[in-house]
């Protein structure tokens, strides 16, 4: 049997050693420019937004103090939800990294838009899937070949400023909650019944 | 049909002579006897599908059939064992999901699969005491039908605090691992209940590994319907629920508490009395051996319920795959539960009849240790297919010891045999708990560093296998004691019981195991030609 799952793992390794050939060129982070200028505004300022329901007015252009050719190798714009520090804190899975394939914060795509010289506008209702947390918003300028070249976002360079809060949806349905009771009730209820009719028999045999 | 021989040298299972200590056991071998062939043609054993010894336990297993009373006590109690798995690692495979739903930290995923694991040091305490009073049956639909309620309610739940409450709830009814131990031990024979319990075992812990597959595809198919993820992953558990109340139905309804019949129904006659509680709760405590299996079954199967929990989550995070390719990967870890349990049993059984017990240290030693190896090895590895090979090497090593340790603790005491199957099952769970306490459940150690320590602690943790030692049969690099008294399997089962108590007689069962596990000597058990001493009770006809 070990045999057999020595055979099947190398299986696996001969047939998977292709995937990490043609190695791709890395993205970093730090190696993007700070070129786009965004701004996210949501509806309903000071207070918590609710997943399905509030907007958010997102815009983006190149920023005015950039210089002239610095737009020439943006095709489109990439406009993500991004997480803020505070709901990255013990969340690896929303881990920051510099290399950009690798970099978790940014799991939730706006929109995909060719890029434009002129300044767009989006009002994105939050997707109702969003679970809760705090956010901000960053648009990545990708190139011909979709690899990130640029990048801006609403907040500062901390992540601290113009964050806003999501509160997602719970899931929670009042069907489910009764169909949960319902099932529980009969669980405990067959086995109460099953005790009783053995209990039962136990006497009427003790009789006999 | 040819008797069969009680003592044979290593026959496959002749390890686990009844896994509780609430079996008959008569002073000299009935089986033997030539005029039990000539009664067996008119008694009422003739009415059982399968050949039945004198307390009308299955003297042969027959995996494919669901012959009433005990291959149909066998089948439901592992499928019921499985079910149980099933539900109380349900939420694993689900957590990338649940997380985003509840908002949770890393450490309150680590503190809930803690607690998924702690109930049942508890229950499987209790379920000892359970099967005994009320019977196999009504323990194992308990444990099915009292905590399907908590499966089901995680419709429920909305915050970090409720999901740990009713993952610990749902984490009780792995207590059906002790029913379902105890309902094959009282149906089967000694001599092959070593097989059967690692198959039941083995078998039930594959519902570890099913989960993984089983809930993100009932997840998708309910998401296909329409439902967001948030409410599609608290259906999700309906499934797990529904099947606990069905097998507690069928339990209740096909099952048969002993070969002949329902413990209520039953008239019970000539019961060995039964032991006092305080003195078989002693002789447990005291056995310095009880607590080095406690710690050894804590690093295989408490690793093994831990990666149950955390390695579906640690695919998806660190390899990006689906929510569905990280459950296959997850679930053929627990699925090699299948072959590698039984196969531990077996190497173990194997081991004894060659170099007798200190083969069986040895064997639980190499297949712990070599677990625990390519545990660390799985931590270490940064491509997908060395991280799968290293996670199947290491699922057959941890789980092969897991059913060779079964192998040694039925001979730890005869006295106290139930109590230490359940001290140690408790011991897997407590260890289960410690490592997912200590390495994953804070950001002090990324997942994969936590495999890998968690290897090194448990390789360290098997060292004390060397240091159970048997005055008669030896240890991993002691000889058997030369002492005339002490090197008598006699000698050390008789020592659980007083003077008094021997002068009753009440040790007989013990000296009659004394006698069956010189097949613990390996090979030199056929030269040795021991006559069972004199032990200074009055003689039984």
């Amino acid at each position: 049997m070990a045999v057999q799952t020595f055979l099947f793992a190398s299986l696996i390794i001969f047939s998977s050693i292709e995937s990490n050939h043609g190695a791709t060129e890395v993205s970093l982070f730090a190696n993007l420019e700070n070129s786009l200028e965004v701004t996210a505004k949501p509806t309903r300022v000071g207070v918590v937004l609710e997943a399905g329901k509030d907007m958010v007015r997102i815009t983006w252009m190149l920023k005015s103090s950039a210089k002239v050719n610095d737009d020439a190798a943006f095709k489109t714009v990439e406009v993500k939800l991004c997480y803020a520090p505070i709901s990255q804190v013990d969340r690896p899975w929303r881990k920051t990294h510099n290399e950009l394939s690798r970099d978790r914060s940014c799991p939730h795509k706006i929109v995909s838009k060719p890029y434009d010289k002129i300044p767009q506008s989006l009002n994105w209702t939050i997707d109702r899937e969003t679970p809760t947390g705090t956010y901000f918003i960053r648009a990545y300028g990708t190139d011909v070949n979709g690899y990130e070249v640029a990048y801006g976002q609403s907040s500062d360079a901390e992540k601290t400023t113009n964050l806003f809060s999501v509160e997602g949806i719970s899931g929670r349905h009042t069907s489910l909650d009764i169909a949960s009771i319902c099932f529980s009730v009969f669980s405990f209820g067959s086995l109460l019944v099953f005790l009783v009719k053995e209990k039962r028999k136990a006497k009427l045999q003790q009789r006999k | 049909m040819a008797p069969n021989h009680s003592n044979e040298n290593g026959s496959i299972g002749s390890s686990l002579h009844g896994v509780t200590a609430r079996e008959q056991i008569f002073s000299f071998s009935v089986e033997d006897a030539p005029w039990s062939q000539a009664i067996r043609s008119d008694d009422p054993t003739a009415k059982f599908a399968l050949p039945v010894d004198s307390e009308h336990r299955a003297k042969v297993f027959k995996p494919l059939s669901f012959a009433k009373p005990h291959m149909r006590a066998f089948h439901l109690g592992w499928i019921s064992f499985f079910t149980c798995f099933i539900s109380t690692f349900a939420a694993a495979p689900l957590v990338p999901v649940i997380r985003d739903n509840l908002d949770l930290t890393k450490t309150d995923i680590g503190n809930a699969g803690v607690a998924s694991v702690s109930g049942a040091i508890f229950s499987r305490l209790a379920m000892g005491a359970v099967c005994d009073l009320l019977g196999a049956r009504y323990g194992t639909a308990f444990s099915l039908m009292l905590s399907a309620p908590a499966v089901f309610s995680m419709s429920f739940v909305a915050d970090a605090g409720s999901y740990l409450a009713v993952r610990f709830m749902i984490g009780f009814c792995l207590a059906t691992f002790v029913s379902c131990q105890y309902w094959t031990s009282v149906m089967f024979t000694g001599k092959i209940i070593g097989l059967v319990n690692g198959c039941a075992g083995g078998w039930g812990d594959m519902g570890g590994g099913v989960t993984q597959l089983l809930m993100p595809m009932v997840f998708h198919v309910i998401k296909l319907t329409g439902a967001t993820p948030f409410t599609a992953w608290r259906f999700a558990f309906f499934i797990p629920g529904f099947l606990q109340i069905i097998m507690g139905v069928l339990v209740l309804t096909l099952g048969q508490d002993l070969p002949d019949g329902n413990l209520s129904t039953l008239q019970k006659s000539g019961q060995v009395s039964k032991d006092k509680f305080s003195k078989v709760f002693w002789f447990a405590v005291k056995n310095y051996r009880t607590w080095i299996l406690f710690v050894l079954y804590g690093f295989s199967m408490g690793v093994e319920l831990t990666i149950n929990n955390v390695i579906s989550g640690y695919f998806y995070d660190r390899f990006n795959l689906t929510l569905h390719t990280a459950g296959i990967v997850a679930a053929s870890f627990g699925m090699a539960n299948f072959f590698a349990r039984p196969f531990g049993g077996y190497a173990s059984d194997v081991s004894a009849r060659l170099f007798g017990m200190r083969g069986r240290l040895w064997t639980l030693w190499i297949l712990q240790t070599v677990g625990a190896l390519f545990c660390i090895w799985l931590g270490r590895a940064s491509s997908l297919p060395i991280a799968i090979l290293a996670m199947m090497l290491f699922s057959v090593g941890t789980q092969a010891a897991c059913g060779a340790l079964f192998g040694v603790a039925p001979f730890v005491s005869r006295r106290s045999l139930g109590l230490i199957s359940g001290l140690t099952g408790a011991g897997g769970n407590f260890g289960s708990g410690v490592t997912q306490l200590v390495f994953f459940s804070s950001s002090r150690f990324s997942t994969a560093e936590g495999l890998s320590l968690m290897g090194v602690v448990a390789v360290v943790c098997t060292i004390p296998v060397a240091f159970i030692h048997f005055p008669q049969w030896g240890s991993m690099f002691l000889r058997p004691s030369q002492h005339e008294e002490r090197s008598k399997e006699e000698h050390y089962y008789g020592g659980e019981w007083t003077e008094e108590e021997k002068s009753l007689g009440l040790h007989e069962g013990s000296i009659k195991f004394a006698e069956n596990s010189r097949s613990e000597r390996g090979r030199k058990a056929v030269l040795a030609d021991i006559p069972t001493p004199e032990t200074g009770s009055p003689a039984h006809v």
